[in-house]
């Protein structure tokens, strides 16, 4: 693991696996055509199966259907918000929300995923997967989108793997929801270059956990000197 | 004011009891379909009226006019920003200018001045009068000839405005849009005549024309394209092509682009939003510099569109270059006619620049630092308070967020729409907030960890009267919330997650340990600002002697 960069990614603007049917669609004024609302809506489609994410595209679907409301499909709504929470500490949950009519933040399904948002953001892991079992609605809404469980996995794990250097087998298996004994625990870490040393898990240093202190010194740069330079040419 | 009729000072003096007489509604609301009789009518206002148009006011229309035929830019300049805003105080503070039907035989009848002068007369309604439904459906009828005058003619106008009015006519546009949506979103108070006709002209001020114009400008003007060039080399007059290259169409077409950052901010479309300026390099030397007013919007709508990203310092460096471009060039921008709403999109942007301070701890430019501990000092301790701090935050988010519009307005077919306001700055407000919301008990935290460099998970919980599990949560917030997308190079969008903190922290099971980057003292930038200063005293007693 490199210890010059965040574990943390942006969403990418341009995923490489984007066609360019969609590339140039949102690149262009095409992307306020209605009538392309379906192509994008299958490329959604895709992203559920393919397990992966194109933030763009999909803002692209919620800016039509923000223009042209008779057009609004909730189960898309749903299924860009469910691929959001995986994208977790991204912004681009709200991102979304903020696209969407006022008055729908309070729609049933919207207001589920909000919950499971604020959960994940506010780091109570424990709490998501309680309320994330309980509810079967939430299977109904994650169904679509292949892999989920896994994605939520990463995004705590990753959180973890941040601020920890080890932690304890238990804690973490609670954060990522393995019952005790399930040998699917042991795959996950191990997949994710984890190792276990007694009870304990050995995350590597990484430059989210490495907390070393620092003194930032200033740079000055030549260009910030061409002036003063410049006067004792007229001494 | 060089070549402006002369002795026009003191007639403005002269006739000031002119005033009295152009208190008189009676012209307003001139219906379009008229028969004979009225046409008759209107022929022998048109005379009476005439006569009360202040006599400076008639040279200055004609002299206006002439200038615009003769594309005198130098001197529209001193039209535009002074003259038309001295006559506006002396003789239309609380009127309309003239109707353009009523000048109409001063100028011969010219089209295409009646619509620019239009533009000016509507535009003074808005900012000084309360525009009615009419005012507003005729001006956005104007902007469509204006527009379609500029986008439609058989080659490209040879027509040439100064850029501030080129901007303001950009900026006006998307400020009646917004005003627009705003305005149809209220049935509550509304007469039934005004409901059907909002109901029946859902084209009118619609976002898809909006847009249309915006894009169009861009298109017609292969601004992309010239910016590609100024940017990577290249042929300039073939990327310009023949509209491109004639200044009105350029500006239009860069004004557009800004315009478009403003309206999709204004839609809560933050990406796309930025994505607009794609190539548009912020800096001094770019074009938006040139104009004031788009200056200050281009940081102010960047600015906000980060901070909505979650893009603190970002966002904290766009608020802090401009609002040291406003405290430095002040003595500037008095005089002008805009100097009012600089100094408040400024206080709006220090407002915006205290919450992101409060949320990403920075330390600021000191040119600006004394201005905002004087004017949000208080609010920014209590944003550090915990829960209790939330209105403070929603406070100055409300105070500083742009108008934010709802782009489809009431359903009119729902009978509950007509007693029912659309809020959408509530629905910003509340996503925004709700964000605020999980990083409230960050600063409580810090000022604990600040204390430290280990500490047990156990001791600091009971320190803070919490479980140790909230605790873990907590420190987990704290953890990301210190991480933050920050641009290093290329488009505005790009950026990496970088630490944006001073104090970092890492977990060993339960036991915490601390560590915090120190500044060093930075005596570069002082030395160089004294040294600066100096030569400029040096230069200022040789030039004495």
């Amino acid at each position: 693991m490199s210890n010059n960069k965040s574990l943390l990614t942006p969403s990418p603007l341009n995923p490489t696996f984007r066609p360019d049917v969609i590339q140039s669609l949102i690149d262009g004024v095409d992307r306020y055509n209605p009538d392309n609302v379906s192509i994008l809506e299958e490329y959604l489609s895709t992203q559920l199966q393919n397990e992966e994410y194109d933030l763009m595209a999909n803002l692209a679907i919620l800016k039509l259907y923000q223009f042209n409301p008779h057009l609004v499909n909730d189960v898309v709504i749903s299924n860009i918000l469910v691929k959001a929470l995986t994208a977790i500490p991204n912004p681009d949950f709200n991102l979304c929300l903020y696209l969407l009519q006022e008055g729908s933040l309070s729609d049933d399904n919207v207001s589920k995923l909000i919950l499971l948002q604020q959960l994940l953001e506010e780091a109570r892991y424990q709490e998501f997967w309680e309320v994330y079992e309980k509810d079967d609605t939430y299977k109904d809404l994650s169904m679509e989108a292949v892999g989920f469980d896994t994605a939520i996995r990463k995004v705590i794990l990753t959180a973890i793997c941040m601020a920890y250097q080890t932690i304890s087998v238990d804690l973490l298996r609670t954060y990522l929801n393995y019952p005790k004994g399930d040998t699917k625990f042991e795959t996950f870490i191990q997949s994710q270059g984890l190792t276990t040393k007694d009870d304990v898990i050995i995350i590597n240093t990484n430059y989210d956990n490495e907390a070393k202190p620092t003194v930032i010194r200033e740079n000055i740069k030549f260009e910030q000197l061409t002036k003063v330079i410049g006067y004792s040419n007229e001494l | 004011m060089e070549g402006y009729p002369e002795g026009y000072e003191e007639e403005i003096d002269l006739v000031e009891e002119i005033d009295l007489l152009t208190n008189n509604d009676d012209y307003a609301g001139v219906d379009e379909d008229l028969d004979e009789d009225d046409q008759m009518q209107l022929l022998i206002l048109q005379q009476q009226y005439a006569q009360e148009i202040p006599e400076v006011v008639k040279n200055f229309i004609i002299y206006f006019h002439r200038n615009i035929l003769e594309n005198n830019v130098y001197e529209l300049h001193g039209i535009y920003e002074n003259s038309f805003n001295r006559l506006t105080e002396k003789f239309y503070a609380k009127t309309p200018w003239p109707e353009a039907d009523y000048i109409a035989p001063l100028v011969n009848d010219d089209q295409v001045f009646l619509t620019l002068y239009r533009e000016l007369y509507y535009r003074h309604i808005y900012s000084k009068l309360t525009p009615t439904i009419e005012h507003r459906f005729h001006s956005y009828e104007n902007y469509c000839d204006l527009f379609n005058f500029i986008l439609n003619s058989e080659g490209p106008v040879s027509l040439e405005l100064p850029n501030q009015w080129l901007w303001d006519i950009i900026d006006e546009f998307i400020y009646q849009f917004q005003s627009f949506c705003n305005y149809r979103s209220r049935l509550k108070n509304k007469t039934e005549e005004e409901i059907a006709l909002l109901r029946d002209n859902i084209q009118v001020w619609s976002c898809y024309s909006v847009l249309n114009v915006l894009y169009s400008l861009i298109t017609k003007s292969r601004i992309t394209e010239q910016l590609l060039v100024s940017k990577h080399g290249g042929d300039m007059i073939e990327a310009a092509g023949e509209y491109g290259s004639r200044t009105l169409y350029k500006m239009l077409g860069y004004f557009s682009i800004i315009g478009l950052l403003r309206v999709h901010c204004l839609l809560g479309d933050y990406t796309l939003a930025l994505k607009m300026m794609d190539n548009i390099e912020l800096s001094k030397k770019a074009l938006f510099a040139r104009v004031t007013a788009c200056h200050v919007t281009t940081y102010y709508y960047v600015g906000f569109a980060y901070m909505m990203m979650r893009r603190y310092a970002d966002a904290i460096k766009a608020f802090s270059h401009i609002l040291v471009f406003i405290a430095r060039t002040k003595m500037y921008h008095t005089r002008s006619y805009q100097f009012d709403q600089i100094n408040k999109k400024g206080d709006q942007m220090y407002a915006l620049l205290t919450i992101c301070i409060a949320l990403c701890p920075t330390r600021l430019d000191e040119n600006i630092h004394p201005h905002l501990r004087e004017k949000y000092g208080e609010h920014l301790i209590k944003m550090q308070r915990g829960e209790e701090g939330l209105q403070t935050f929603e406070d100055l988010f409300l105070y500083a967020c742009p108008k934010f519009i709802s782009p489809n307005g009431p359903n009119f077919e729902d009978p509950n729409a007509l007693t029912q306001t659309i809020e959408p700055h509530h629905h910003h407000a509340k996503i925004f907030l709700s964000e605020v919301r999980h990083q409230i008990l960050i600063p409580t935290l810090r000022s604990y960890l600040k204390l430290y460099t280990t500490m047990g998970i156990d001791k600091l919980s009971a320190f803070l009267d919490i479980d140790a599990e909230t605790l873990r949560t907590q420190l987990l917030i704290v953890k990301q919330k210190s991480r933050q997308q920050k641009w290093t190079s290329g488009t505005l969008l790009e950026g990496e997650y970088v630490t944006t903190s001073d104090l970092d922290f890492c977990l060993k099971q339960d036991m915490i340990h601390i560590a915090e980057s120190k500044v060093g003292r930075r005596y570069g930038d002082w030395f160089l600002r004294h040294i600066n200063k100096f030569q400029d005293i040096i230069a200022g007693m040789d030039l004495r002697n």
